[in-house]
């Protein structure tokens, strides 16, 4: 009997009284025991955790994940190479206190072409095809910015393979030059980097030339006849020439040959290690899809 | 509202009731269902498949289907009475095997309502109950009628408190709810019966 009050009207509880329930048929317990007979396990209990232990394992999870992939981009530079500006912890006190510290001496900033380049454009927007001795000059322009960070870089790396070879035959104990040596050596390379300057400025200035006037007599030019041009193609040499053949090939076979050079490169490297002064000739790189310039980006030559 | 002394609705006094099975009583027979021992079974069958047969058959409104219930409950214990022995705890097979009847029978409604393409309704609708009820030349259908009107949970709700005399409290843990939450549920289904009784009282004055 239920010890709560279920109270209906007196008609509803008639008619809802009524309503007879059958009885069981009979020798159910019987069919009943008898289809336990051959019935299988029942499968075992699905392992649950609770809601919020399964998010806080997430969380961790996620936050170990995020930390080892910051720990691993930090260690292998990754950071250093992305234009994201990383806060030093006094340069962060002073955005949280509001003090004007006193200028930190600081690492020189590492060059990149987004500091070579200014990022505003200049006055000259180049459409379409050059046609104007304006859109010629800011094409130069562009030209000179991106070869002047391309040099710079160059010049970068074999600095750093000069010292890095030096380091190493030293913690080899192998013979290594003299301060006096390596400062030969160092002014040997300036003296020949300067030579190559000059020839190739003297050249571009006459290539320059021609391109002047053709567009002073109504031409034009397109970016692939700009960059051809300037790579001396109509000039005829056999280097330009192959310049042109490796730059009319499909994408996958011209990178196939730029493999094929490099690896010839390196090779001769090694071979020319017993020489230091060896180690700093290959300055050049094959013309390839390194250097196509952009001109219809000002930002981005 | 049942006074004490009165017969339950279905006519028949339950086994389990009248010998007022304990915790203890229970957690034997489940041990004894675990070691698979038939008579243990068999008592249980006999103590407690009439009531479930019944909460079925209220539930569902066919006989048939009431007893595959009953038969589908009763092999659930079989099933689990290693691991209800293995849990510990005090062992309560009547509520047990009830909470595991209204389960049933609530899955076993909500499959017909899918397979029909009827929306479940949350609340009694009138309409059909009306028809239903000009239809019914028996009180017992009309009887029938009024629960199966009824939302599923409100229909368990009558069934446990009204049909079996079951306690709120008990039959809040037969249906796996706090009891606020359920006096609210049977709450709505008395409205709801009330409401539907008044309409179907209505139309069959006016039929008559």
């Amino acid at each position: 009997m239920s010890s709560d009050p279920f109270s209906l009207d007196n008609e509803l509880a008639r008619l809802l009284g009524n309503d007879r329930a059958p009885e069981l048929s009979a020798g159910f317990a019987d069919r009943v025991v008898a289809a336990t007979q051959g019935r299988a396990a029942p499968l075992p209990r699905a392992l649950r955790t609770s809601g919020w232990r399964r998010i806080g394992r997430r969380l961790v999870v996620g936050v170990v994940a995020a930390g080892a992939l910051g720990s691993a981009a930090a260690a292998t530079g990754l950071l250093d190479n992305l234009p994201i500006g990383i806060p030093t912890p006094r340069e962060m006190w002073t955005s949280i206190s509001g003090d004007k510290a006193d200028p930190a001496p600081s690492l020189p900033a590492r060059t990149t072409t987004a500091d070579i380049v200014p990022q505003t454009s200049g006055p000259v927007k180049i459409e379409g095809t050059i046609d104007t001795p304006e859109e010629l000059e800011e094409a130069f322009r562009r030209i000179d910015q991106m070869r002047a960070g391309r040099r710079d870089t160059r010049r970068e790396a074999v600095d750093r393979r000069i010292d890095n070879t030096i380091d190493r035959r030293r913690a080899q104990g192998l013979p290594a030059p003299t301060p006096e040596e390596e400062a030969l050596l160092r002014s040997r390379i300036e003296q020949a980097r300067n030579r190559r300057d000059e020839r190739v400025e003297a050249v571009t200035a006459e290539r320059r030339e021609i391109l002047r006037e053709e567009i002073e007599n109504g031409g034009e030019l397109t970016r692939e006849t700009l960059i051809r041009l300037q790579r001396g193609v109509q000039t005829g040499t056999p280097a330009a020439d192959r310049l042109e053949r490796l730059r009319q090939l499909p994408p996958d076979q011209r990178r196939a040959l730029i493999r094929q050079w490099r690896e010839r490169q390196q090779g001769r490297l090694d071979r020319s290690r017993a020489d230091p002064a060896m180690q700093t000739k290959p300055e050049t790189t094959p013309g390839g899809p390194e250097d196509e310039i952009d001109l219809s980006d000002p930002g981005h030559p | 509202m049942m006074t004490a002394g009165q017969t339950t609705i279905g006519g028949v006094q339950d086994a389990a009731v009248r010998c007022g099975d304990t915790a203890s009583d229970d957690a034997a027979l489940a041990a004894r269902i675990a070691d698979r021992e038939e008579a243990a079974f068999r008592h249980v069958i006999d103590a407690h498949a009439r009531i479930l047969h019944r909460i079925a058959y209220r539930m569902l409104g066919d006989a048939h289907d009431a007893e595959d219930i009953a038969q589908e409950a009763m092999l659930r214990l079989w099933d689990h009475a290693p691991r209800l022995c293995a849990t510990g705890g005090a062992i309560r097979l009547g509520p047990w095997l009830k909470r595991v009847t209204v389960n049933l029978a609530i899955d076993r409604l909500r499959l017909a309502k899918r397979l029909s393409g009827d929306e479940v309704p949350d609340r009694a609708d009138d309409g059909p109950l009306a028809d239903a009820c000009i239809e019914a030349s028996q009180e017992n259908r009309m009887a029938r009628a009024l629960i199966a009107a009824l939302p599923d949970r409100q229909r368990a709700a009558i069934v446990l408190t009204y049909y079996e005399e079951l306690p709120n409290a008990e039959a809040a843990g037969i249906m796996d709810m706090n009891i606020k939450a359920f006096e609210s549920l049977l709450h709505r289904a008395k409205a709801a019966l009330r409401k539907a009784f008044e309409a179907c009282d209505l139309k069959v004055g006016g039929a008559v």
